[in-house]
């Protein structure tokens, strides 16, 4: 019995030596979501562009930390040697990424950020409190002048994206005297959720408000509904990212605009750089980061406004930031 | 290895039928499972017969036999590190699994023991983070206040005289969402480094050190139902609580006891998780604390513990942990797919509570 479980075992570590021969990378965001469904072909397109062994995306079967933190490693018993991320919590995913960094698999942060200090390579993704307050600024132009009340619907408190985006359109109220933040509902990214209170604060103050900033991509989708179900298009209302239901309410007018995020674009500039990394590259010292609030390795993968002028493009938009992106990456981050 | 009381959960025992004797002398209840088989079978080919029918020796045959299974399916399965991975969530799994058991002892159950252990890491943040006090200290204080969480569900089910169902349902919702607002669902993120490095230690290269603190609470707990008159007390509250309460034992406050010890319990695999975590985040156990109550049930269940009380086996627990957790490491490791692995565990609850009513036959019988 002994024998032959040695023998599995011996069997099972050669099978593993031999999958690291390329990389195999693995990109697993925080839990499923629909903004993360773009995922999947940009690791399908890096795998084929950059010839890796692998470029699976695997989805943890809820939002949940540990879950999360237990597919990931038995991503790496399965023999994946290289990683993009959506982190579950931006404290406490880091135990577990700096022990997947610890193997020897590079670690790329995507789509929001880790707080610091971690022992990942860095992280690339929009700059969740810029967007939010050049979307909140977008909206405020759209309204005109005189006294305006706008209300924030925010995604999953939890997200380490959320509160920054709380932030920036709080900094963008706070440079206008005329405009009043009425409300801020959050924890809503979730069909439910959204539709109970979205309805219900329309119900209560729709009357009394002239713009609606979204920050989640659920409540951007249920908040545009909304409006194209009253029919009045007194009040303005900027979104984010790319839903069919957004792009539509854009081309009809209902909704002014949304900040694009390229969720396509960050997956695969993130499995590139995870295979260069794999591959012996090194992060630049001297890297011209971005600012961000949680970590001094920020890439700004950029954050284009949608709008009635280029709506028709917008496949056109994501790639071009993405090709940008890409041209100079190597050379500008990378050590190789 | 498997604790019980002689004539439990028979329907048509009365009072005198439980062997309680009124001078409180609780031991000549309970019986073990040498006992019940010795009756047909005495000797050494008994032993043997008592070890391969006992639910221990089922579970560990299960056990080898999924291991088998997926080390020839996964490659890596046996590696060291996916070991050490599994010391880890089995010690984590099997301390969850012993916070419902101490009150499926009683013949009832303890919904909060997700929200309680998720307060209890939120405390021990909170007393580090904000007040200052050294991590010692803040544990030992929270794990009071998990006991202290425990006890209030224990004096709601006694004195209200509902099911522990309905009372911890109700307390599920009360303690987390109490905890919400306290916390404005903010983590305390400022944990020393000591956690985070205890819950990364290994030993041999494939031992998690997180497999300390679940031996030391699985002995402890051992000891309690074996050596200790409270522990058979309890098991004799359990199994027949009115013939317990005319042969003097004080059954409600052994029930009190019971929770708060599922309350202390519950919060030592909150901090299990803090320190894998490296902070105290509301989300650990999912919305409520719900994540935890499939674990919680499948590892005492799947072990031998009755549901409806008077009889308990830590080992049991331990080794039913321990099977749950391979398969879902398994599983994940095969790629059956990662929504199919709680699916896979729900048949496993549902398969342990036919067992389980199997089990009564034949402790009956």
């Amino acid at each position: 019995m002994l024998k032959f479980i040695t023998t599995i075992a011996v069997s099972a570590l050669l099978a593993t030596s031999a999958a690291a021969d390329g990389s195999k990378v693995g990109l697993v965001p925080g839990g499923p979501h629909p903004f993360f469904a773009d995922w999947e072909p940009g690791g399908i397109a890096a795998r084929e562009d950059f010839g890796l062994a692998a470029g699976d995306y695997k989805v943890p079967q809820k939002w949940e930390l540990n879950l999360q933190n237990d597919l990931l490693l038995s991503m790496v018993v399965q023999g994946y040697n290289a990683f993009v991320i959506h982190p579950g919590d931006p404290v406490g995913s880091a135990p577990t990424l700096n022990e997947i960094v610890g193997t020897g698999a590079p670690v790329v942060i995507a789509s929001a950020c880790l707080k610091d200090p971690s022992d990942v390579a860095f992280c690339i993704a929009t700059e969740a409190r810029d967007s939010a307050y050049r979307g909140t600024k977008k909206l405020i132009e759209s309204m005109g002048d005189g006294p305006k009340k706008i209300v924030h619907f925010a995604g999953w408190l939890v997200e380490p994206n959320t509160q920054l985006r709380i932030e920036g359109v709080e900094r963008a109220v706070a440079e206008h005297d005329n405009v009043e933040l009425f409300q801020v509902i959050a924890d809503i990214d979730a069909p439910e959720p959204a539709e109970e209170k979205i309805s219900a604060y329309m119900a209560a103050y729709g009357s009394e408000t002239d713009g609606i900033i979204t920050t989640g991509w659920v409540p951007t989708v249920v908040a545009a509904n909304a409006l194209r179900k009253v029919g009045d298009k007194r009040i303005k209302m900027v979104g984010i990212d790319h839903d069919p239901v957004v792009v539509q309410a854009i081309k009809d007018g209902f909704v002014v605009g949304s900040m694009l995020q390229n969720p396509y674009g960050q997956s695969y500039i993130a499995a590139f750089a995870a295979d260069r990394l794999r591959s012996g590259c090194t992060v630049k010292a001297d890297a011209p980061f971005t600012p961000h609030p949680l970590t001094e390795r920020f890439i700004d993968s950029g954050a284009p406004y949608l709008h009635a002028g280029n709506v028709e493009n917008r496949a056109a938009v994501d790639e071009a930031m993405t090709k940008e992106l890409l041209a100079t990456f190597e050379d500008t981050y990378l050590d190789c | 290895m498997l604790f019980r009381v002689a004539g439990a959960r028979d329907q048509k025992l009365g009072a005198a039928d439980c062997r309680l004797q009124v001078d409180n002398k609780p031991d000549s209840c309970v019986t073990t499972d040498s006992e019940k088989f010795g009756e047909f079978d005495r000797g050494a080919s008994g032993l043997l017969k008592r070890i391969a029918l006992s639910n221990e020796f089922g579970l560990f045959a299960l056990i080898v036999i999924a291991v088998l299974v997926f080390a020839s399916l996964a490659s890596g399965f046996l590696s060291n590190f996916n070991l050490y991975l599994l010391g880890r969530i089995i010690a984590v799994n099997a301390m969850i699994g012993f916070s419902m058991m101490v009150v499926l002892v009683t013949g009832g159950l303890n919904l909060a023991v997700g929200a309680i252990g998720v307060c209890v890491a939120m405390t021990c943040g909170w007393l580090i983070e904000d007040i200052g006090l050294p991590w010692y200290l803040a544990m030992l204080l929270a794990i009071g206040v998990g006991a202290g969480l425990g006890a209030i569900n224990g004096f709601g089910v006694v004195w209200s005289g509902l099911h522990s169902f309905i009372v911890t349902l109700a307390t599920m919702s009360i303690f987390f969402g109490g905890m919400i607002f306290l916390t404005r669902a903010e983590s305390f993120r400022e944990m020393p480094e000591l956690f985070t490095e205890f819950s990364r230690l290994k030993f041999f290269g494939i031992l998690s050190a997180m497999l300390i603190p679940t031996v030391i609470v699985a002995v402890l707990l051992g000891a309690l139902y074996h050596f200790t008159r409270i522990g058979k007390e309890m098991l004799a509250a359990g199994a027949q609580a009115a013939a317990a309460e005319q042969s003097g034992l004080r059954v409600s406050r052994l029930f009190v006891m019971c929770h708060a010890l599922s309350g202390a319990v519950a919060g030592c695999a909150g901090l299990m998780l803090l320190a894998r975590n490296g902070a105290a985040i509301p989300a650990m156990a999912g919305n409520l604390g719900q994540d935890w109550l499939l674990i919680a049930f499948l590892g005492p269940v799947l072990g031998g513990t009755l549901l409806l009380g008077g009889q308990v086996s830590v080992l049991g627990a331990v080794l039913g942990a321990a099977l749950v957790s391979i398969l879902s490491n398994g599983l994940l490791l095969v790629q059956v797919g990662e929504f199919w692995v709680q699916a896979c565990l729900g048949l496993m609850l549902l398969l342990a509570v036919v067992l389980d009513k199997f089990r009564r036959s034949f402790v009956q019988t």
